[in-house]
C-alpha cells in the first residue's frame, strides 16, 4: 500500500524542472550553427550495448543480488536539473534491469516510480507504460514480458528524443546507464577477483567508452557536458593500457530449424591488469558519485 | 506505384518472433524506399561470450528477398542470412570477438523493399 501511495505521489507531482540552462545552452549552440548532426548521433547511440547484458551475465554467473550496488530510488529529490534527471534516469534504468533480472520485484517497483517521475519531468513520461510494467512486475513468471516492455519503452524514449532534437538528453540517459553498469561490474569484479570474464567485461568497455566520448564531442560547448567529458577523458586514460587484440578468421554456418547458425572463428583477447581494474573502478566510482549526489 | 512501407509495424512484429530464451535489444526498420536505396545499415557493439539473434520480417511468408549480413569493424563479412541461394529469416551469432559490428540489410529480388528486424541476445 505504501508503495502504491509513493508511486502515485511521484507520478502526480507534475513538478517542472527547475533548471532549463542545460537545454537552453544547447539551443543557443544550435542557433549559432554548431554542427550537431542528429542522424550521426543517432547512429552512434544505437551502437551502445544494453546494460541488461551485464545484469544477465552477472545472474548467469551465479553472482548474488546486492541492492547496495545500486543508486537508491529514494535519492530522487536530489535531481532537479534536466542534466541530472537524464543521467539518473539512465542509472535507474540500469538498476531496474538489474532488479528485474534477479526477480527483485518489490525493489523494481520502487525504481519504476522514480523512473516515471524523472521521465514525467523530462516530458517523456508518456512513453513509459507504467501501468503495464507495474502489473507485470507483480509476478516473477512475467519476467520475459517485463524485460521486453521495459527495453521497448527506453528505446522509444531514445528515438523520440532524437526526433525532437533533444539527443543531448538521450546521450546523457545512455551514459548514465552505462556508468551504472560499469560501476556494478567493477564492484562485483573486485569482490570476485578470480572471475576472469568480469575483468574482460570491464576491459572491453574501452570500445563503448570511445563511442560515448565521440558523442560528447558534439556537445563540448555545453558547460555540464563539458565537465562530464573531462571526467570521461580521465576514465579513458585509465583504459589506455588495456590492449584489445582482434583476429579475423572466416566464419562458417549451417541452417538449423530455419535459423542460419554462425560458427564464429574470429577471436578477441583483452589484456587487463589488476592495477587497470583498480584505476578504472576508482574513476568510475568518482564519476558515478558526482552524478548521483 | 510502390505502396507505403510500414517498417515500424514490421519491426515491431519481428520482436515476438525472436526465439524463446533471447532477450530483446533493438528493433530495426528496413525501408528501401521502393528500391531507391540498395541497403540499410545499423551498428551495435557485440560482446564475446554472448549469442545474438537477428531476424527478418517482410509481411508475408518468408523474408521477401531481404538479406541481413553482419560485418566486423574491419568490414569483414561474418554472417549472412542468404545461404546457398536460400533466404533464411533469422541468423544466430554466438560472438567470439568483442567489437563494433555492422548489421546491413540488402534487397535481393525483393518485391516491396520493405521490412523489419529485431535483435536479441542470450548468455
Amino acid at each position: 500500500m505504501a508503495l502504491v501511495a509513493m508511486f502515485l505521489l511521484s507520478c502526480s507531482s507534475g513538478k517542472k524542472p527547475d533548471e532549463q540552462a542545460f537545454e537552453d545552452s544547447l539551443d543557443s549552440t544550435l542557433n549559432k550553427g554548431a554542427s550537431i548532426d542528429e542522424e550521426v548521433i543517432g547512429s552512434i547511440l544505437d551502437q551502445i550495448p544494453s546494460p541488461l547484458e551485464i545484469s544477465v551475465l552477472l545472474e548467469k554467473s551465479g553472482i548474488k543480488y546486492n541492492a547496495d550496488l545500486l543508486n537508491s530510488p529514494d535519492n530522487l529529490p536530489r535531481y532537479n536539473s534536466n542534466y541530472k534527471m537524464a543521467l539518473n534516469l539512465g542509472i535507474y534504468g540500469t538498476d531496474l534491469g538489474y532488479t528485474n533480472i534477479y526477480g527483485q520485484n518489490q525493489s523494481g517497483i520502487k525504481y519504476l516510480a522514480s523512473i516515471k517521475s524523472l521521465a514525467n519531468q523530462l516530458n517523456i513520461g508518456q512513453f513509459f507504460d507504467i501501468e503495464t510494467i507495474g502489473r507485470l512486475a507483480t509476478n516473477s513468471k512475467n519476467l520475459d514480458s517485463l524485460l521486453l516492455i521495459t527495453t521497448q519503452n527506453f528505446n522509444t524514449i531514445n528515438h523520440y528524443l532524437q526526433q525532437q532534437n533533444r539527443s543531448n538528453l538521450s546521450v546523457l540517459l545512455l551514459t548514465g546507464g552505462w556508468i551504472e553498469a560499469m560501476q556494478i561490474t567493477c564492484q562485483v569484479a573486485a569482490s570476485n577477483p578470480s572471475h576472469s570474464e568480469l575483468r574482460e567485461k570491464i576491459g572491453e568497455q574501452k570500445i563503448t567508452l570511445e563511442q560515448i566520448l565521440l558523442l560528447f564531442s558534439f556537445y563540448e560547448k555545453d558547460e555540464n557536458m563539458a565537465s562530464l567529458l573531462k571526467d570521461l577523458k580521465e576514465l579513458e586514460a585509465a583504459f589506455s593500457k588495456i590492449n584489445i587484440t582482434y583476429t579475423y578468421n572466416e566464419s562458417s554456418m549451417e541452417v538449423v530449424d530455419g535459423v542460419a547458425v554462425i560458427k564464429d572463428n574470429s577471436t578477441s583477447t583483452i589484456e587487463i591488469t589488476d592495477e587497470d581494474v583498480r584505476n578504472i573502478m576508482s574513476k568510475t566510482n568518482s564519476i558515478r558519485n558526482k552524478i548521483i549526489s | 506505384m510502390v505502396g507505403q512501407c510500414d517498417a515500424d509495424n514490421l519491426s515491431n512484429a519481428c520482436i515476438p518472433k525472436l526465439t524463446s530464451g533471447f532477450n530483446f535489444l533493438k528493433s530495426y526498420k528496413i525501408d528501401g524506399l521502393g528500391g531507391a536505396k540498395d541497403k540499410v545499415e545499423y551498428s551495435y557493439v557485440f560482446t564475446k561470450g554472448t549469442q545474438y539473434m537477428i531476424n527478418l520480417c517482410a509481411g508475408g511468408n518468408g523474408p521477401d528477398g531481404l538479406v541481413v549480413s553482419l560485418y566486423d569493424s574491419q568490414r569483414n563479412k561474418v554472417a549472412s542470412s542468404k545461404v546457398n541461394d536460400q533466404f533464411i529469416s533469422a541468423i544466430a551469432y554466438p560472438c567470439n570477438a568483442t567489437g563494433i559490428y555492422y548489421i546491413q540489410y540488402t534487397f535481393d529480388g525483393s518485391a516491396t523493399y520493405c521490412g523489419g528486424s529485431a535483435l536479441g541476445f542470450k548468455r
